[in-house]
């Protein structure tokens, strides 16, 4: 996992980013935004929704492009990266996990959390070995033959967690990863994602509105009509 | 564009569950491709049975497969002027390595009486020990015996017999017009005759020994055409174009195959083959309709999860891959489901045979079957389930680019 860089560039650093999107009236869900991430945070980003928590994660990790300004990895300018490049950067440096889990509904637990080392063209027996180390990390090991509809919310979240770091990834962006579970499995889960932050160095950066959730980040990031907010 | 090795094999995991994803739609999707394969073989086989048939009854009644006549000659089908030396086309057919026999014929109108009546005829004057071998007139046989055993024998069909009250053993006279222009008439005896089913066969058409119409029209060793069977029909038109090379000197003769003599066949099958043609189009235009909304509608329920493949690090190209894949399982399922019910089907009526009403008109005019057995036409069957395969990855290009075009972030929205 990435370590704490000792100096330079921060690992992420967003500079004056703003996203305007051409609706029937053109509205900026982010606006002017400049913030940094250094390895090894576990910070939240925090707003009620329409606070463009969303569309910033979604510009850190290159899924959408920044109307104005940039996003840079180590220095390195990804947000303007040509969609196939786009894609190799995610696939490399970039682990995520979503509100509604999006796992993959036909392949098993642990060919979902391998599906990233498929892409890398890591060979089979490495990537199934890796992909069942990382499951038994989310304490998910005895569920690895299952599919997603046999798992329940908080087990596919923790799925979903594990395939984001099965690619040993720079940095894992999470949008709202506890929003569908209660309150208990959504505490297991910060759990999990806290041993892996402390324990393997994992850097998470992950969005939310929940009070009881953003207690557990180091750090917390406020925004409100797309600014940061102090 | 497709991955290789294990790469594709997991692609091919990948897809092969997404197909199965929504069993029904899938199974109702390969069902459709299925069906409309083996309906499009039914219809090649059943053509090519067809034209099969026409081409084998045509040329095994009287045509053969080359005959060589006189250049001046325009009705192929009535050689009326006779080969000065047919001994040089004798020589060049018994030469050429396609030819397995051939025989020498004179075909002219004449008249045949009995005390019952007079009727016209295309008299057939054979050399019978070959003839036997080139046509299948002999095997019509439903009395008596064919020509060779009797230097004066005729053999007819049994309508036109009945028209002239004439049984076998009996006389009946046949006049011609010989070369100089008199009337030759000769007494023949009737050894056997033959039931083809054809009106115009059997009722128009008598066969007579060569030598017997030779001496009758006082025409020495003349003959007005040599007919050929040669071993392989599908290399006639080289072996035509070898005879003619061979016969290059010989300007008062003409090489000509079947194609050329009955043209009218040439001409049905290509109105068969064009139909088909359409048929055919109309069918993949179905399979491609089919497989395209299977898709569009398998990628608008997908959606968010091609999103998520992107943001875990798929490219576009793989996403499209992917989508390509999946049609062309579904094109390969299909084709598979084709092939076997389109071969039950066509074994089915190769083995117990199907009426077809268009036979009887046929054999009004040559020996036709009324009933056709069905035989596959393999390189068309496997061409069109080779075309079922594109027209599947063809119909899948747009939703492939559709897929492969979708913002991550956007795909991640959609509900």
């Amino acid at each position: 996992m990435s370590e704490p860089r000792p100096g330079g560039a921060p690992l992420i650093e967003v500079r004056g980013v703003t996203k305007v999107y051409e609706g029937g009236s053109k509205t900026a869900a982010v606006s002017s935004l400049s913030v940094a991430f250094e390895a090894g945070e576990f910070s939240a980003i925090a707003g009620p929704s329409g606070s463009g928590k969303t569309t910033l994660l979604n510009i850190i990790g290159t899924l959408d492009r920044p109307t104005h300004g940039e996003v840079r990895y180590e220095g390195r300018r990804v947000s303007h990266l040509p969609r196939e490049e786009a894609a190799d950067f995610r696939l490399r440096s970039l682990g995520f996990v979503f509100q509604a889990y999006n796992l993959i509904p036909v392949l098993t637990a642990v060919e979902n959390v391998e599906y990233p080392l498929v892409l890398q063209k890591v060979p089979g027996a490495e990537r199934r070995s890796r992909a069942l180390e990382v499951l038994s990390w989310v304490g998910l090991e005895s569920f690895a033959s299952r599919r997603p509809d046999g798992l329940s919310g908080g087990q596919q979240q923790r799925v979903a967690v594990a395939r984001s770091i099965v690619h040993r990834p720079m940095v894992v962006l999470a949008d709202e990863p506890t929003a569908n579970l209660d309150s208990k499995t959504a505490a297991s889960l910060l759990d999990a994602m806290e041993a892996l932050n402390r324990e393997r160095g994992v850097t998470f950066i992950f969005s939310s509105h929940d009070s009881a959730v953003l207690a557990r980040a180091r750090r917390v990031v406020r925004m409100h009509d797309g600014r940061l907010v102090p | 564009m497709f991955p290789a090795g294990q790469q594709a094999g997991n692609m091919l995991r990948l897809a092969w569950r997404n197909v199965w994803r929504n069993r029904r739609r899938s199974v109702i999707t390969t069902s459709s491709l299925g069906f409309g394969l083996a309906a499009i073989m039914f219809g090649q086989s059943l053509i090519k049975t067809l034209q099969t048939q026409l081409v084998e009854k045509a040329t095994g009644s009287i045509t053969g497969h080359l005959q060589v006549q006189h250049r001046s000659i325009k009705d192929y089908k009535f050689p009326d002027r006779y080969l000065q030396s047919p001994e040089r086309a004798e020589a060049a057919l018994r030469a050429s390595p396609g030819v397995t026999v051939f025989g020498k014929r004179i075909h002219l109108t004449g008249l045949v009486s009995t005390p019952a009546g007079s009727v016209g005829a295309l008299v057939c004057a054979v050399e019978p020990d070959k003839e036997r071998l080139i046509t299948t007139m002999a095997d019509h046989l439903t009395s008596g015996r064919y020509l060779g055993g009797e230097a004066r024998g005729i053999v007819m069909g049994e309508k036109l017999a009945q028209r002239l009250d004439l049984r076998l053993g009996e006389k009946a006279v046949v006049m011609a017009q010989a070369e100089d222009g008199s009337m030759g008439a000769g007494a023949f005896r009737l050894t056997g005759l033959y039931r083809t089913g054809s009106t115009a066969f059997d009722s128009q058409l008598i066969y007579i020994p060569l030598a017997a119409a030779q001496e009758l029209l006082a025409v020495g060793g003349k003959v007005n055409h040599l007919t050929a069977k040669v071993a392989d029909l599908r290399q006639v038109d080289r072996i035509k174009r070898d005879l003619a090379e061979a016969l290059g000197a010989e300007r008062d003769l003409q090489v000509l195959s079947w194609k050329d003599i009955d043209h009218e066949i040439v001409g049905i099958q290509r109105y068969q083959d064009g139909l088909l043609t359409i048929v055919l189009a109309v069918v993949f235009l179905i399979v491609a309709l089919g497989i395209l909304n299977t898709l569009l509608m398998s990628l608008f329920e997908r959606i968010r999860e091609f999103g998520v493949l992107m943001a875990i690090g798929a490219r576009p190209a793989w996403v499209m891959e992917l989508v390509l894949f999946e049609a062309a399982l579904l094109g390969l399922i299909g084709s598979a489901v084709g092939l076997l019910g389109g071969s039950a089907v066509i074994a089915y009526f190769g083995r117990w045979g199907l009426p077809l009403p268009l036979g009887d008109a046929i054999s009004y005019f040559m020996p036709f079957p009324s009933v056709v057995y069905l035989r596959p036409a393999w390189p068309s069957h496997l061409t069109a389930a080779l075309c079922v395969m594109a027209v599947s990855l063809a119909a899948a290009l747009a939703p492939a680019l559709r897929a492969g075009r979708l913002r991550p972030a956007e795909a991640l929205r959609h509900v």
